[in-house]
């Protein structure tokens, strides 16, 4: 049981230049490669989390400077919209008022028109009148009337009849 | 029945008696099982760096790199700090050399080398040379001594002061091989211990015998398992503990 507690330095200095040698070999052909591809897939992530965490800001940025201009859109749509109802309207009272007038001079023309035709037309009734008045004033009387005082008789006649209206009026 | 004698012949290390000329070569059981440990590693180190497209090399990758970068973080930037780096090899190696010895060990017929002192103490002697090693390239060789020296301390305890840190660095050292050697070892005293019960009972009565099996058997079960707790115990101890004196030594102010 003493060799227990006694150690054989051979064995010691073998377990030494064995495990340094295992320790260079390992480090040669499994750890350095292994951790190289560790270090390599870590900062390949490290570099798609920050590209990540950059395009995250752009888009967040891009998305800022949209909304700015679709508020501006937004505010620049809203005052054409109403300078477009302010001038449709105004162009609508213009139209309206256009159109008023026009209706209104046509409405005079028409009635200029009317008047004068009813003019035209009283004369050729006067006119008839007071032929028909010469010819029945001729064949009562049996004498000739001339023109022009069948034309007074008839005038005063018809002014008679006129006042007798305005009068009933 | 000699116990004592039945429990170092199946602990102790054997000389094969390999002769180099005059010179003895400490060719011994555990030697050899060393160089079969070392083999296997060297094995497994190849299959877990080389790239591979079949699923079984490509879990070994996996494997591989989870295991680098446990030990990168879990062990050596924690210890160390970030001039633990490039000595991530060596604390990669020595933590499954170690485990795979513990475990081996668990094998029958196989041998347990970490329950000699000869081969703990060339591990402690490694870690060991890689904490003075720190201390030299982090502060050079004349700082390195200073560091023995805590700052503050009256210049008449700077003699006092010198030898005990001196002694205090070389304790660590020996205290890592001491307590692998004194765990491997008793957990497999404790092994043979409960297995030789059976048939000292069985030699003074065999039915007594017979009926002790069952028990001690049990137990048996039990205490495997619970060095197979201790295998990886132990070596992650030995590891974490080489990565914090180192530690101590670069960041000694």
């Amino acid at each position: 049981m003493d060799k227990l507690l006694n150690p054989d330095f051979g064995v010691m200095a073998l377990t030494v230049v064995n495990f340094l040698l295992l320790v260079w070999l390992l480090h040669k052909f499994a750890w350095k490669s292994i951790a190289g591809a560790l270090e390599k897939r870590e900062k390949q992530i490290a570099d798609d989390k920050s590209a990540a965490a950059r395009a995250r800001e752009e888009a967040q940025q891009i998305k800022t400077e949209l909304d700015a201009k679709l508020a501006h859109i937004a505010s620049e749509a809203a005052k054409k919209m109403q300078e477009a109802v302010a001038l449709g309207n105004a162009q609508k009272d213009q139209l309206l008022a256009e159109t008023k007038q026009q209706a209104e001079r046509m409405l005079a023309q028409a009635k200029e028109q009317i008047e004068a035709e009813k003019n035209k037309a009283l004369e050729e009734v006067r006119g008839q009148m007071a032929s028909a008045a010469v010819l029945a004033a001729a064949k009562i009387t049996g004498r000739e009337m001339d023109r022009q005082s069948a034309a007074q008789t008839v005038e005063s006649v018809l002014k008679e009849i006129e006042e007798a209206d305005r009068s009933r009026a | 029945m000699d116990v004592a004698e039945t429990i170092a012949h199946h602990i102790l290390d054997h000389d094969l008696g390999f002769m180099l000329g005059t010179l003895h070569l400490p060719i011994t059981a555990h030697t050899l099982t060393m160089f079969g440990i070392s083999v296997l590693l060297l094995v497994l180190g190849w299959l877990m760096a080389r790239p591979g497209k079949s699923t079984p090399a490509r879990a070994l990758n996996v494997v591989g790199e989870e295991y680098v970068a446990f030990m990168r973080d879990g062990i050596v930037l924690p210890g160390m700090g970030p001039e633990g780096r490039p000595f991530l090899s060596y604390f990669c190696t020595l933590f499954l050399f170690i485990l795979l010895a513990n475990l081996i060990g668990l094998i029958p017929e196989m041998k347990t080398i970490t329950s000699n002192i000869a081969v703990t103490g060339g591990l402690a002697l490694c870690s060991g040379g890689l904490i003075v090693f720190c201390g030299i390239k982090t502060h050079g060789a004349v700082g390195f001594i200073k560091t023995f020296v805590p700052g503050g301390t009256p210049w008449w305890l700077v003699p006092l002061m010198f030898p005990l840190e001196v002694i205090s660095l070389i304790i660590r050292v020996c205290v890592l091989a001491i307590r692998l050697f004194a765990n491997m070892l008793s957990g497999h005293m404790v092994l043979l211990s409960l297995l030789l019960i059976v048939f000292i009972i069985g030699k003074m009565n065999l039915l007594a015998g017979t009926g002790s099996a069952v028990p001690a058997m049990g137990l048996e079960i039990f205490m495997t398992f619970l060095e197979l707790l201790v295998a990886f115990l132990q070596a992650y101890v030995f590891t974490l503990l080489t990565s914090i004196y180192a530690g101590m030594v670069i960041h000694s102010h």
